[in-house]
């Protein structure tokens, strides 16, 4: 399990990690997204005790990084696809961590057996592909058969055959009993596959919160009219669930079509009608244009 | 620590580095070879131009040839610690190893291993060669006398002590090639310089040391220069190849690694 504990890391006078404070939990896999910049490859970087925190505290099964006996065998991580001498080969790569983490040298053809690198396990690391690094970072978290499994950015640079296959990994490693937080900031990638989500801007945590939570939300219309009273009587009389959020009403467990129909009973005027996506993807696109437009990330996201 | 050294060394064995790095040493063996075959005791302009192989000073230049390369050893310490910032293989390092100062030994003992071995090979080379050609010459074919166990057991020594010296400085600037140009720049220019112009500080620097265990003292019959006694120059190296280890070590175990 991973706690992480009001933890926060300046550089200088940029705060990339302020306050943050979320767990992942065995047996589940834990998304941390957040848009680029917001402070997730620090966090996990103090996770692994890479990074010294300004304040707090980030442990795996409640100790830190650094105070492990044998961390290879506890904790996997593949930070970026970018640690790897051009020179050396994929097995000598996986060779020098066995070596260094006295772990037995049949583990190497496992690892590679698994990320399905034997073939190019003899060639060195210069002449490989993004997605034939990542699947080597991988290879070398799965070495120790470890736990707990921290991935930074796992899917960038496979192609989409590589990324059903990461996912099918992660929910079997899951499955298992193991604890997987996988950072991204492509929503499509992990949503498919995480059951918890952690989502960061700005080194702070906007949302922490288990996906089926998020998706209850989810394929909804919104709708917007000054006969708000009026319509929702109608809706609901049609079987319609509503909630009225900021102005608009949420209506789920009708089609757009029959809403129309309300309307039209009701004498409602409607100024917009619109699929609602799903709570997820709402919240990270929002969060991405605040970032971009340099706005200070919303708490909770009004829409709009 | 074991296991960690044996990590290291096959870091060492499974790049081609290393195989450069002999090549370009043994080469320069090989020329301090070539100018000793080719001017000991041969009339130039009338002149002798080197003393003739039954000098014992002609014979500890063939020797000492084998430390022409020591360079080179520095250069590989070097690469094996800025080359992990470079490519970033530093990050799984400590990932495997959080307990970076072990990281750190284990990389100091390998390649002081590795550099001792790297003296050895060439010590066999330049005695492959020296001996025939100074008994075709007519000169001693005794590797006990003249100080030759001494120059060829320093040679392995000071190939050791470099690497650490090469680690050290890789540590402190972490940038490849500016480490290299300040490397090569010290000892082939700055330090070169400062012997010849105050010889009694140049005794004292590193290139100093190397002289004095592999006892070249003066190139080419040239002034003598000031030169500590070997016992003198094995200590003055040890101690820079282990203050060059401890800035190593210091300025690496606290970093953030981004």
């Amino acid at each position: 399990m991973i706690t992480i504990d009001g933890l926060s890391k300046s550089f200088g006078s940029v705060r990339a990690v302020d306050g943050l404070t979320f767990s992942a939990q065995p047996g589940t896999v834990t998304g941390f997204l957040g848009p680029n910049g917001a402070g997730k490859t620090t966090t996990l970087r103090m996770l692994l005790g890479l990074v010294t925190p300004t304040s707090g505290r980030a442990l795996i099964d409640g100790r830190p990084y650094a105070e492990l006996e044998r961390p290879a065998e506890l904790v996997g991580a593949a930070l970026e696809a970018t640690g790897f001498h051009p020179g050396r080969s994929a097995r000598n790569h996986l060779r020098v961590i066995c070596a260094a983490a006295g772990l037995p040298v049949q583990r190497v053809d496992a690892a590679l057996e698994l990320t399905g690198l034997t073939e190019a396990a003899d060639r060195g690391v210069g002449g490989f592909s993004l997605g034939m690094r990542q699947r080597l970072a991988l290879a070398a978290a799965v070495l120790g058969e470890p736990e707990v499994l921290i991935l930074d950015e796992p899917a960038n640079g496979l192609d989409p055959a590589g990324i059903a296959w990461l996912r099918s990994l992660l929910r079997n490693l899951a499955d298992g009993g193991c604890t997987v937080l996988v950072s991204s900031h492509v929503l499509s990638e992990v949503e498919q596959t995480v059951d918890h989500v952690v989502i960061v801007a700005r080194g702070r945590l906007v949302r922490d919160v288990a996906l089926a939570e998020l998706m209850h939300d989810h394929g909804g219309l919104r709708v917007r009219t000054a006969q708000a009273a009026e319509l929702t009587a109608e809706l609901e009389r049609a079987g319609a669930s509503v909630r009225t959020d900021d102005g608009r009403l949420l209506v789920t467990g009708v089609s757009a079509e029959r809403i129309g129909q309300a309307a039209l009973d009701a004498r409602a005027v409607l100024t917009e009608l619109t699929e609602e996506r799903s709570g997820l993807e709402e919240i990270f696109l929002q969060l991405t244009r605040d970032e971009m437009l340099g706005a200070e990330p919303a708490g909770t996201v009004a829409g709009s | 620590m074991i296991r960690l050294i044996q990590a290291e060394l096959l870091k060492i064995r499974s790049t081609r580095m290393w195989l450069g790095m002999l090549a370009l040493s043994l080469g320069f063996t090989l020329l301090g070879l070539g100018f000793f075959i080719a001017l000991a005791g041969v009339e130039m302009n009338g002149q002798p131009g080197l003393p003739p192989v039954t000098d014992p000073e002609t014979v500890r230049g063939f020797y000492a040839s084998a430390s022409g390369g020591v360079l080179f050893m520095m250069i590989l310490g070097i690469i094996g610690i800025t080359g992990e910032y470079r490519h970033q293989t530093i990050t799984q390092a400590f990932l495997t190893t959080p307990g970076r100062n072990r990281v750190l030994i284990a990389k100091l003992i390998s390649y002081s291993l590795f550099g001792a071995a790297f003296g050895v090979a060439n010590v066999v080379f330049t005695v492959a060669i020296a001996l025939p050609a100074l008994a075709i010459k007519g000169g001693s074919t005794s590797l006990l006398d003249h100080d030759v166990p001494i120059i060829l057991g320093g040679t392995v020594l000071a190939m050791a002590l470099y690497a650490l010296v090469g680690l050290g400085l890789g540590a402190l600037i972490r940038n490849q090639v500016a480490a290299i140009i300040v490397a090569v720049g010290w000892t082939q220019l700055v330090e070169s310089l400062l012997t010849v112009l105050v010889p009694s500080v140049g005794q004292w620097l590193p290139v100093g040391a190397v002289r004095a265990i592999t006892r070249v003292t003066g190139f080419g019959g040239g002034a003598e220069l000031d030169t500590l006694p070997v016992w003198g120059g094995t200590l003055l190296l040890l101690g820079y190849g282990l203050a060059f280890a401890a800035i190593a070590t210091v300025t690496t175990v606290r970093r953030d690694i981004t």
